[in-house]
């Protein structure tokens, strides 16, 4: 087979045991694979109803096809469950090394199930499948059960090409906030994930291998990536903004158009000094680190400047500055660095920690509870006590720990659910909705919560990269939301990353897809197949439980206008253009897939 | 004489060069560890080492090199494909590998894919 492997491992933790399957062609040609056919077997095998972190849940970890092959960009990773913080599917994006080493293990896709009754750690190595006892790694942080691991393999050739995803404490003491955490200290970022695999008593997965990817056309293949290379050095943003920054570049661009949230979403006022992209130069010394076969290497590794880093720390992304940083009124790039490391190392997911401190401030702020009762003055802008906060709730450690429940939990815990800024129960990516309507809609519809990294409308919306759109208007964003959320499931489910759309049109692939995997995609054909998965995942979060009800945005967006700044008074206007999105989609009033539609994508007989 | 020139404070470790090496030399297929380029890590950095003359003992003066507070092996930065390691050696035949400035010339695969500059082609 070209670019995929054509094997699954599917390991069951409850008595142990290990077989290797054949991948289904069919599944591969209509799901392509990555998050795409992880979804498909885990809506054909998991019932939606089932809780969470029962041992009926699944794990799947699912590389695309793309993944491995040099392919630019072809290294992230899928893991798909079901979320106990949401309580709908979740798919998580790993990015770094693993994914390709997954391939070079022998392994499109690797399906947990069960439930371990004591601490085990997947090895995947050379072929030899086992289940290691976890027990002395169980209660340490990401970066140490790395370290140790590899240690304790003894041969440190093969430690050097070995790789990890694991979880830190947080998961490991079934915290919704958990994710996981891959290759030292890249978060996977999808919260929620991270329970699951500590409910199933999985510390980590490491693996390595030898064997070959094929490619259909290497020739081809060659002469098409080396003219994407070029392409890519001649786009503004890929060649320079993020591979000298990485995503943070975003921050004063987000600021000056009023995006860039601030105060749990209230203000986008006081005028900071600290962003951008000079002080980022100042706070660290940024070296950049590539995923596999990335050309572009936006994540930014901190150096030592400070001290607390120790060189083991990531340079906080737009996401993580975002959240952590100004929606909590901290804008010291240092403390935010800390914190995002934090994260790392506890193996929180930065967004849903980051929403669910901003409600505790909210909380105290209007006097629903007080410092005295919580026992730690938390406040905006008070950073010394947050970081303090995230090392007591990853370990449900002091009193503190009743903080670390999602913010959707702590607000109704004190009646007070509007102060909650989420959408399915996870909070909002830092992208004010009012200030930017395509991305609103986007997160209001969002099968995976309010995330912008499964629809990048911000590309046209923000930084004009394909289209000159204004943020404010609504007119013809139904249209483009689709648009990128198609193409983000098709990406994901290749195994690319989505950042290079910022310098590429999807149509650049097209080449790059055919030539690796010996097919003859058209553009269309690839978002057909993207609208496919979005629809599977659709219709398995209405068995969930969501329905068009939870396709909204908090209250606060319909009726607080933005008090400052460049977007001054505005609202957001997602209520009006959701019936649009609806009819573009082919679905009814209700939000479900129509029959038609359904048939038309393959998914129901005729 | 040509050489390839490289950088490790330029290398991010996205081993892109692996890839384009044994796309090069296997007929359509990428594996990286029949690579004659792999890119090693030690503590926190990445060093790309490029195979070399093989030699069929071990060595026996295997060193470290301190740098700053940090203790690095010398093995892992060495070209040679020596018994001591299971780099450079074609896992199904045993052979070792060399590298060939593979690709189209000037540049060899390897370089014309680092975009980092990492690795470099200079004329003596």
């Amino acid at each position: 087979m070209n670019g995929w492997i054509g094997r699954c491992l599917r390991v069951n933790l409850t008595d142990g045991k290990h077989r290797i399957e054949k991948l289904d062609t069919d599944a591969l040609e209509k799901y392509l694979g990555g998050r795409g056919l992880g979804v498909k077997v885990f809506a054909d095998e998991v019932d939606p109803n089932i809780d969470p972190l029962s041992p009926e849940n699944k794990l799947i970890f699912c590389s695309g096809p793309l993944v491995g092959t040099g392919a630019i960009t072809g290294a992230s990773c899928n893991v798909i469950t079901k979320s106990s913080l949401s309580g709908g599917l979740a798919c998580a994006k790993m990015r770094g090394h693993f994914g390709a080493e997954l391939k070079f293990a022998g392994f499109d896709m690797v399906i947990i199930e069960g439930q371990s009754e004591s601490p085990v750690i997947l090895s995947i190595i050379d072929d030899k499948v086992k289940l290691v006892p976890g027990l002395e790694y169980w209660g340490r942080s990401t970066a140490e059960t790395e370290e140790l691991f590899k240690k304790n393999l003894g041969d440190p050739w093969i430690a050097r090409e070995t790789y990890l995803v694991s979880i830190g404490p947080a998961g490991e003491k079934l915290l919704p906030l958990a994710n996981l955490v891959n290759d030292r200290f890249l978060s996977v970022g999808g919260a929620g994930i991270g329970a699951v695999m500590g409910a199933k008593n999985l510390k980590a997965i490491a693996v390595k291998g030898q064997h070959s990817l094929q490619v259909a056309d290497g020739s081809r293949f060659v002469q098409v990536i080396n003219t994407l290379i070029n392409k890519l050095n001649s786009a503004p943003l890929t060649s320079q903004s993020m591979s000298q920054w990485g995503t943070a570049f975003l921050v004063g661009l987000s600021y000056q158009k009023g995006i860039l949230p601030r105060n749990n979403f209230r203000s986008t006022s006081q005028p900071l000094k600290n962003i951008g992209t000079e002080a980022l130069n100042s706070a660290f010394a940024l070296r950049g680190r590539g995923c596999f076969a990335c050309p572009i290497a936006c994540i930014k590794k901190a150096d030592v400047k400070y001290s607390a880093f120790e060189g083991k720390g990531m340079v906080p992304t737009y996401l993580a500055i975002g959240t952590l940083g100004f929606n909590c009124g901290i804008s010291d790039l240092s403390a935010i660095g800390i914190m995002s490391m934090l994260c790392g190392e506890m193996g929180l997911d930065p967004v849903a920690t980051g929403g669910n401190f901003a409600t505790v401030m909210e909380l105290v702020e209007k006097k629903a509870v007080t410092p005295e009762e919580l026992k730690i003055d938390i406040s905006f802008g008070n950073a010394d006590s947050m970081i303090e906060a995230i090392r007591l709730i990853s370990t449900k450690k002091g009193y503190a720990r009743r903080l670390g429940q999602g913010g959707m939990a702590i607000s109704e815990s004190f009646n007070m659910p509007e102060i909650f800024m989420g959408v399915k129960g996870l909070s909002l990516a830092p992208f004010d909705p009012r200030a930017i309507q395509g991305m609103g809609l986007h997160f209001a519809t969002c099968n995976y919560g309010p995330h912008h990294l499964y629809g990048y409308t911000f590309i046209d919306e923000l930084l004009n990269v394909h289209e000159n759109l204004d943020p404010l208007e609504t007119q013809g964003k139904a249209s483009l939301v689709k648009r990128h959320q198609d193409t983000s499931a098709v990406m994901d489910s290749l195994g690319l990353c989505n950042w290079p759309l910022m310098g590429l049109k999807f149509n650049n692939y097209i080449p790059m897809v055919n030539s690796c995997l010996g097919t003859n995609y058209k553009a269309d054909d690839l978002l057909s197949i993207g609208e496919r998965i979005w629809n599977i995942e659709r219709i398995f979060n209405m068995k969930a439980g969501f329905n068009t009800n939870h396709d909204t945005l908090p209250e606060r967006f319909f009726k607080e206008p933005v008090p400052n700044g460049p977007a001054e008074g505005q609202i957001s206007h997602v209520r009006e253009m959701l019936p649009e999105y609806y009819q573009l989609r082919g679905w009814g009033e209700q939000g479900e897939p129509l029959r038609e539609k359904l048939q038309a994508l393959g998914l129901e007989e005729s | 004489m040509p050489r390839i020139k490289i950088d490790h404070a330029k290398c991010t470790g996205c081993r892109h060069c692996e890839a384009a090496c044994s796309l090069n030399h296997v007929v359509n297929t990428v594996n990286p560890r029949r690579s004659r380029i792999r890119v090693m890590r030690d503590g926190n950095r990445y060093y790309p080492v490029i195979a070399g003359p093989f030699v069929d003992a071990a060595c026996t003066s295997k060193q470290f090199i301190v740098i700053g507070d940090q203790t690095y092996d010398m093995c892992a930065f060495c070209r040679a494909s020596c018994p001591q390691k299971p780099y450079f050696i074609e896992a199904e035949t045993g052979i070792p590998l060399k590298c060939d400035f593979c690709g189209i010339p000037p540049s060899p695969s390897c370089v014309r894919w680092c975009n980092t500059g990492a690795l470099e082609l200079v004329e003596d």
